[in-house]
């Protein structure tokens, strides 16, 4: 059996010891796994993968990576540290937020460098990676000047130069345009069927009906309610409801306008 | 179906009174200084897009231009002769042709500053009070020279020719050299100009602050002129200038919040891709043949320049 690669254990956070942001968030990832974590805004989706990347701390829980503890502590050893952010790439929501080099092909070799790879093999990823996005044409652009959906290339560009084991990635399809979702949704797919573990937050069920991966609903009580495969998730209607992840609304049809739980991906039913 | 619109906003434009008899607030003040950010923005972009054109001289190394900048401002220093600063100063107007930048548009800066310090600052030392000799324009005549301590004021005051010839050359010089200095910024991206620094000894942390600052500065800039539009566009009515100052100085606060949590974000992107206190920046450049050139017909001119 697969070992898990990470593991969050009773996990509780809060912002400023007063907003409660995650409690008892208990959650285990195995390797070459996809997991969406799902739920409405505020829920705490990006809090959860801030934690899982070490980058803010539990106030009270464990998360292991690969069964080692990550905390201030152990993060604090230089060799576990290189080791957690080679093996983990996260992309933010809001690439703007990501992308801080000068240029394009700066951005990609950002990482790589720190990470001590050498300068000619983190030109070659670079380069390769660029290839791979069909992204060479901004090679030499500077990252102010690209469009939203150019900026999340480069954003998930300057990550897979690392290549890590683990792809934590915060809304993958937010602001994008339909063709630009499209590129994103298969170049999910086709990294996790090359062995990468993904871990993605999402609040659209189209998207995981796209993926079919585990699925973590998270309340807005920001506690993890219920885990399962997609189609497990997605088929519990009354479920879904009760997490307001589908909800009754209004809309048109040719005769008029009516009002009944309505979800535009998965099912739609009168 | 039920309507549960409140009933104000079934209510047309017109029909409402208040509306009817308001002005539009005054925002002029804040108009020039958001328009001269964004104008100051813009630049940004026209930098770029010069220098990513494909001449000559934008595609010299980086390494190179800031070598020469510092080599032709020190021969610019040490020339005290005016035919020879007018030669370099045409020597830079015919690069700059070379480089097809917008010409009016960047000597208007150029003889903006070599006016103020160059000319403005300096003119009192063309003065026979301070450079005696013999006086080609005559402001002032008193009925007496003036002695007290050491200084004498001589009974006529005016501009003398060495006076003139001593602004004429300091002004030429402040006059070449920020001109060659915009040259060499308007043709070369700012990333790689601040890289460059390198060469100099300058640490890569200290030239990813500096990067930061530049993307900071663009997206503060934007911010602003967001914030303001969305001010503009729901200001309306009779409110004083007083209030939209604390408005304005409310909004301030917010924007600076924001842009710390932007900052503190970005900390987290550096983190999660192995930033540890410490930057590796990466300088790919190698030297090409125009940068030889280009070097060699610098140093040459400049010996023979110093010479003439």
């Amino acid at each position: 059996m697969t070992e898990d690669i990470i593991s969050l254990k009773n996990i509780d956070y809060s912002y400023y010891g007063k907003i409660p942001a995650l409690k008892n968030i208990n959650l285990s990832v195995k390797k070459g796994e996809m997991v969406a974590i799902i739920g409405l805004n505020g829920s705490g989706k990006s809090t959860l993968l801030h934690i899982i990347n070490g980058l803010i701390f539990p106030d009270s829980g464990e998360v292991l990576f690969n069964g080692n503890p990550v905390s201030e502590k152990s993060l604090s050893d230089k060799n576990f540290g290189i080791k957690l952010r080679q093996s983990m790439g996260y992309i933010f929501q809001n690439p703007e937020i990501q992308l801080f080099c000068p240029t394009v092909f700066d951005e990609l070799l950002f990482a790589p460098l720190q990470l001590n790879l050498p300068v000619k093999d983190a030109e070659d990823r670079a380069e390769k990676t660029l290839s791979f996005l069909g992204i060479e044409y901004l090679k030499d652009r500077p990252v102010l000047m690209l469009s939203g959906g150019e900026k999340k290339k480069v954003a998930i560009a300057s990550v897979l130069t690392m290549n890590p084991d683990i792809l934590l990635i915060d809304e993958p399809l937010s602001s994008l345009d339909p063709k630009t979702q499209t590129f994103f949704t298969d170049l999910l797919l086709e990294l996790n069927h090359a062995g990468k573990t993904i871990v993605f937050t999402t609040h659209h069920l189209d998207l995981i009906d796209h993926l079919q991966p585990r699925v973590a609903v998270l309340s807005e009580e920001h506690t993890i309610q219920k885990t399962g495969t997609a189609s497990e998730i997605l088929n519990d209607e009354e479920f879904l409801i009760s997490v307001n992840l589908i909800h009754e609304h209004v809309h048109k049809h040719e005769n008029g306008e009516h009002k009944h739980y309505h979800s535009h991906y998965v099912f739609h039913k009168h | 179906m039920e309507n549960k619109i409140p009933s104000y906003l079934l209510q047309p434009v017109n029909d409402q009174p208040e509306f009817q008899k308001a002005k539009r607030a005054r925002l002029s003040f804040l108009d020039k200084t958001i328009m001269n950010t964004a104008s100051a923005v813009k630049s940004i972009y026209v930098q770029a897009e010069n220098a990513s054109k494909e001449n000559v001289i934008q595609r010299i190394n980086p390494y190179v231009k800031l070598i020469v900048m510092i080599y032709s401002i020190f021969i610019i220093s040490i020339v005290s002769h005016l035919e020879a600063q007018l030669i370099i100063t045409i020597f830079i107007f015919s690069l700059f042709i070379i480089a097809r930048l917008k010409i009016f548009r960047v000597y208007k800066k150029i003889f903006f500053l070599a006016t103020i310090f160059g000319f403005i600052v300096v003119l009192p030392a063309s003065l026979n009070i301070i450079t005696p000799g013999k006086i080609i324009f005559n402001i002032i005549t008193i009925n007496k020279p003036l002695h007290f301590w050491i200084y004498t004021i001589p009974q006529n005051i005016g501009f003398t020719e060495n006076g003139f010839k001593v602004v004429s050359l300091i002004f030429l010089r402040i006059f070449n050299s920020v001109s060659f200095a915009m040259l060499i910024v308007f043709t070369t991206s700012f990333p790689s100009f601040i890289k460059s620094f390198k060469i100099l000894g300058v640490p890569d942390t200290f030239m990813m602050i500096i990067s930061l600052a530049y993307k900071y500065i663009f997206i503060l800039s934007r911010i602003i002129e967001e914030t303001y539009f969305a001010l503009k566009s729901r200001l309306s009515g009779n409110i004083k200038n007083s209030r939209i100052r604390e408005l304005v100085s409310g909004r301030i606060f917010f924007i600076f919040k924001k842009s710390m949590l932007i900052y503190e974000n970005t900390y987290y992107a550096m983190v999660s891709r192995g930033y540890q206190g410490k930057v590796l920046l990466h300088s790919r450049k190698k030297l090409s043949s125009i940068d030889f050139v280009a070097l060699i017909i610098i140093v040459i001119l400049g010996i023979w320049i110093i010479y003439l």
